[in-house]
């Protein structure tokens, strides 16, 4: 990670711009946004294969079409695929896409590591679907909830795949969403103001910042249940002391900010796909965009309303149902800005726009039901039932999927050149809102009814078998929409409609260049003044700059190494601030039983090599200093000595470790032995990795490649290498010094 | 009459009121209406945290009341004594050079950040927390330096002068990454399987309504959980307030950027 914080930006061209090769080898940012969407694509149609086989076996009771453990395998993949292998690709393909474009720049910020963030996909989804050839597919549910996921209970090798790929795969959203991050913070085009971005480019922005904070909670959620699988530690087992609940904590932070990593994008690609067809600019830009900021905000504080079920307490179970309810303002509101932008407006009922209006209703009917979520006695009632089923699907196809299928029917000419078919189009769209439709309103009543979700078969109760039967027999339309897109696609590619540079008359910067764009994006850019250069360049006696004032730029642009390591830095916090919160609640109160921080640990020992890694950052910075100051021999000694003393600390961590367990002090021994050595080790590992780092600086250095003007990437290196000391800092005052201990 | 014994009316805290009140009124000159108003809701908020229920619950009984407290020293009362402050005066205070220096040191994001979110931290350690509970000349230092440290974390959002203020955007990390500090505390009260504060997790019954506060629900477990969720939402909110007004800002600037006292200022401040 850290190198590649460190590789200046050079623009890289292909050799041949044909061929597989050239797909594979790409950096361009629009080669690796198109990789995304057909990745998703195809993983759209397996995740729909396991739904479309999930209901046959719903479609009658008492069905044996599957073996319920097949059933569970199948609703586990068909969510664990629906979430990470086709909304998180879509987006990022489209944000990959979109976003140089619609901010006038060349390409990401940094394209090698977009290449990397790709390929950690198909990797991961790789190790997922492996898993189904050992026999045993995951099958504890998207969300693995322990204990069910812990070995006793789940022995086979599939949740071990899960794990890993989610490790792989969340690796590469992280690395993606800061490249996104640093394009829009570092790379726009002069006149480019950030109130004047797209709104797509701003709520893309806040998905990308959402997305680096959020993973990381799953991270340490799923580091720990490793060390529970593989190293039989019992984080999450209460017959050994553990928290099953603890799992569910970690899974819901990050798992319902996850639900706005996916609904942001889809007011992204609504804010654009409304104005354009109703021929006006969007109404009110800032609260949209204001809206999407304060979402980013409260998304981190609803979590338990997922857990109103487990018994938290009455106090807590109020706070979060107050804190649900508060997020559906911004969330609401802005369905009202949609509106209004239409009210008025002269529509056109494209395809893409229809799309869009159906997202608006839909959307509104599954948020409409999450505030009925979050009233703690009817989730009591409702919760694990297919309520919460037809809930979700509300959101996340009727409002996620048809705002992805309104963005493809959009933007599908800019990427290929080609129109897609609008009466195809129109086919597609009917046959999805009747199936969609179908299939999941009727899920509603079957909830009130009482249906449990996540069992493979039912009785047959007064009315279960005609509505299953409804919404099984709905999913036909789905599957068939779904073909008509596939065949609009290969005959639009084939012989579609040439569609010209703006065929929508579109406002925003992408419109500007010709489609498909060249490999540098633009050959000459308008000059921009408001929100909508296009627009304005098109229709200059209406131009928008005339009528109403935006905010000027300011010509100010962050360095992109530095944004890089800054968001690097607090995506590792978040996952060492929940590391550090497990030790809190498995140490706070002395067990008794076997070893403890007082009883094992050699505090003065591991406080004078902690000396030596703080020293570590002060040298570090004297040499930080010697590189702008351009003295080489300075440099090189004081960064040598950094590493020493960086290896020093490992070498006393060491010690301790051989210490602990030369007298029987291992990881599975009790819940302290099993959080010390996850926190340190984890600790040191990163220690290691900003070792690795820095030696990798100091050959450049000795070989003279390292000059002055690479002193910003070197700062950069500087801002993870200080970071890990300040977590030494909270380590040693939590785990050696007994902060917050009673 | 258990309500009776709730209210603290011969608390010597109305000494420091009075002080306040003529001390604002001797020495700010025309202050509009508005920021009067702001300034007798701080007094009120002083009130509220020594004489009302409030105040008498955290003295030993309530954990949750006792939070309550500390936020509106916090949050409220520093921001209310910042917002009440009339632009114009503090602009000619802020000419005189040693009050500029500490204007200027006040700015620095981190030290603000620092305060805010530490103050918060430091005094939820275990046995500071029942220290201060018990000791009152302990509480004294901790209930001062809780103002200061909230004046010293809201001064660069609303610092009275214009030029000590950060840029919206950072701002709103500033605000934002304050919101996630105690967001982390709040957990790790409210779900703390022990007793953050021992010293209400057995209170001694000086007035005898303990039967009545553990009749009503409010036994130490939850109230806890109460004390932890009241350090978690109401601030989120306030700084979510917060946010949303620095947005408005954002969005209307239209003159061309001014340029910041501190165009790189981080939230954590190590930039360079």
């Amino acid at each position: 990670m850290s190198t590649e914080v460190a590789t200046p930006f050079e623009p890289i061209t292909a050799d041949s711009s044909t061929g597989l090769l050239s797909w594979v080898s790409s950096v361009d940012h629009k080669r690796i946004g198109i990789l995304y969407l057909l990745l998703a694509v195809f993983f759209l149609l397996v995740g729909g294969m396991e739904a479309v086989l999930i209901r046959i076996q719903l479609s009658t009771p008492n069905n044996t079409f599957l073996s319920p453990e097949l059933f569970n395998q199948l609703f586990t993949m068909h969510g664990t695929t629906m979430v990470f292998l086709v909304g998180m690709p879509f987006f990022t393909g489209f944000s990959n896409y979109l976003i140089p474009l619609m901010i006038g720049a060349k390409d990401v910020a940094f394209p090698r590591l977009n290449a990397m963030s790709f390929w950690m996909l198909p990797f991961g989804a790789f190790l997922l679907y492996f898993s189904f050839l050992t026999g045993a597919a995951p099958n504890a549910g998207w969300f693995s909830y322990a204990p069910l996921s812990t070995k006793p209970y789940s022995l086979g090798p599939g949740v071990d795949y899960w794990i890993v790929s989610l490790i792989v795969m969340g690796v590469g959203s992280i690395a993606g969403a800061i490249n996104i991050i640093a394009t829009v913070l570092c790379l726009r085009t002069p006149g480019m103001s950030l109130q004047r971005v797209p709104l797509f480019v701003w709520i893309m922005l806040m998905q990308a910042m959402l997305i680096v904070i959020t993973i990381p909670p799953l991270n340490s959620a799923l580091a720990l249940l490793c060390v529970d699988r593989w190293l039989e530690a019992a984080f999450f087992e209460p017959v050994r002391g553990g928290s099953a609940l603890l799992w569910q904590h970690f899974f819901w932070i990050f798992g319902h900010p996850e639900v706005y990593v996916f609904a942001l994008p889809a007011f992204a690609m609504v804010s654009e796909v409304i104005p354009v067809f109703s021929r006006k600019p969007i109404y009110g830009y800032a609260f949209v965009a204001g809206s999407s900021t304060v979402i980013l905000l409260l998304s981190y504080s609803v979590w338990a309303h997922h857990m109103f079920a487990v018994g938290l307490g009455t106090s807590a179970n109020i706070f979060f149902s107050a804190m649900t309810m508060l997020i559906a303002l911004p969330t609401g509101v802005k369905i009202f800005n949609w509106t209004a932008t239409m009210w008025g407006g002269s529509i056109q009922l494209t395809t893409s726009m229809l799309f869009a209006i159906a997202f608006l209703i839909q959307f509104v009917i599954g948020g409409l039901t999450g505030v009925m979520f979050a009233a703690v006695p009817i989730d009591w009632q409702m919760t694990d039932t297919y309520f919460v089923v037809a809930h979700f699907h509300y959101v996340l196809i009727g409002g996620v999927v048809f705002a992805i299928f309104a963005a493809t029917y959009y933007w599908f000419p800019k990427m290929t050149g080609r129109m897609l078919d609008e009466r195809l189009g129109k086919w597609q769209f009917w046959l999805w809102l009747v199936g969609f439709n179908g299939t999941f309103m009727v899920q509603h009543f079957l909830g009130a009814m009482g249906m449990p979700r996540r069992v493979y078969t039912y009785g047959d109760n007064p009315g279960w078998a005609l509505l299953n039967g409804i919404s099984s027999a709905s999913v036909i339309f789905m599957v068939a929409g779904t073909l008509v897109l596939v065949w609009n696609i290969v005959q639009s590619l084939l012989h579609g409609e040439v569609s010209g540079n703006n065929p929508w008359d579109a406002f925003t910067l992408e419109w500007a260049t010709t489609s498909p764009p060249p490999e540098t994006n633009f050959e000459s850019l308008p000059e921009i003044k408001s929100r909508r250069p296009v627009w304005d360049q098109q229709h200059p006696e209406h131009a928008d700059w005339k009528f109403a004032k935006t905010p000027e730029d300011g010509g100010h642009r962050p360095d992109r190494a530095q944004v890089c390591a800054w968001a690097f830095v607090i995506s590792e916090a978040v996952f060492f601030v929940l590391l550090l919160v497990t030790y809190i609640v498995f140490n706070a109160q002395a067990s008794g039983e076997g070893p403890s921080a007082a009883t094992v640990l050699d505090v003065p020992r591991t406080g004078v090599f902690s000396l030596f890694l703080l020293s570590s950052s002060l040298t570090f910075w004297i040499s930080e200093r010697s590189l702008r100051a351009g003295r080489r021999r300075a440099f090189l000694s004081w960064l040598g000595i950094t590493i020493l003393l960086g290896i020093t600390f490992l070498c006393g961590q060491g010690w301790e470790y051989a210490g602990l367990l030369a007298n029987d002090v291992t990881i599975d021994r009790n819940l302290f032995a099993s959080t010390f050595f996850t926190v340190t080790g984890f600790h040191g590992l990163h220690v290691t990795a900003g070792l690795v780092a820095l030696a990798i600086m100091f050959t450049l250095g000795r070989q003279n490649q390292l000059t002055k003007v690479h002193s910003k990437p070197f700062g950069a290196i500087g801002v993870y290498w200080h970071f890990v000391d300040v977590v030494w800092i909270l380590v040693f005052s939590i785990i050696y010094l007994g902060a917050f201990q009673s | 009459m258990i309500s009776s014994k709730l209210w603290d009316w011969s608390s010597p805290v109305w000494l420091l009121i009075a002080l306040l009140l003529i001390g604002y009124l001797v020495l700010v000159r025309g202050p509009s209406r508005a920021q009067l108003a702001i300034f007798l809701g701080g007094l009120l908020a002083i009130a509220l945290a020594f004489i009302s229920p409030v105040g008498v619950l955290s003295d030993g009984y309530l954990f949750s009341a006792h939070m309550v407290q500390h936020l509106v020293l916090l949050l409220v009362v520093p921001l209310c004594i910042l917002l009440s402050l009339p632009k114009e005066q503090m602009t000619t205070w802020c000419q005189d050079a040693r009050l500029d220096r500490i204007g200027r040191l006040l700015d620095v994001a981190s030290i603000g950040w620092i305060c805010g979110v530490g103050a918060m931290w430091f005094w939820h350690i275990p046995t500071l927390c029942s220290t201060a509970a018990q000791r009152p000349a302990l509480g004294l230092v901790r209930d001062l330096s809780l103002v200061i440290a909230g004046i010293a974390f809201w001064w660069p959002i609303y610092a009275p002068c214009e030029r000590y203020r950060l840029s919206p955007l950072t701002g709103i990390a500033y605000l934002f990454s304050a919101c996630l500090g105690c967001t982390l505390l709040g957990i790790y009260i409210t779900f703390a399987p022990l007793s953050v504060c021992p010293v209400f997790a057995s209170p001694v019954d000086r007035i005898g309504i303990l039967n009545s506060l553990y009749d009503a629900g409010l036994t130490p477990g939850i109230d806890q959980h109460l004390g932890g969720l009241m350090m978690w939402v109401p601030p989120c909110i306030l700084y979510l307030g917060a946010i949303i007004s620095l947005l408005c800002r954002w969005y209307s600037i239209t003159d061309p950027e001014p340029q910041f006292l501190t165009p790189s200022a981080q939230p954590s401040g190590a930039t360079r």
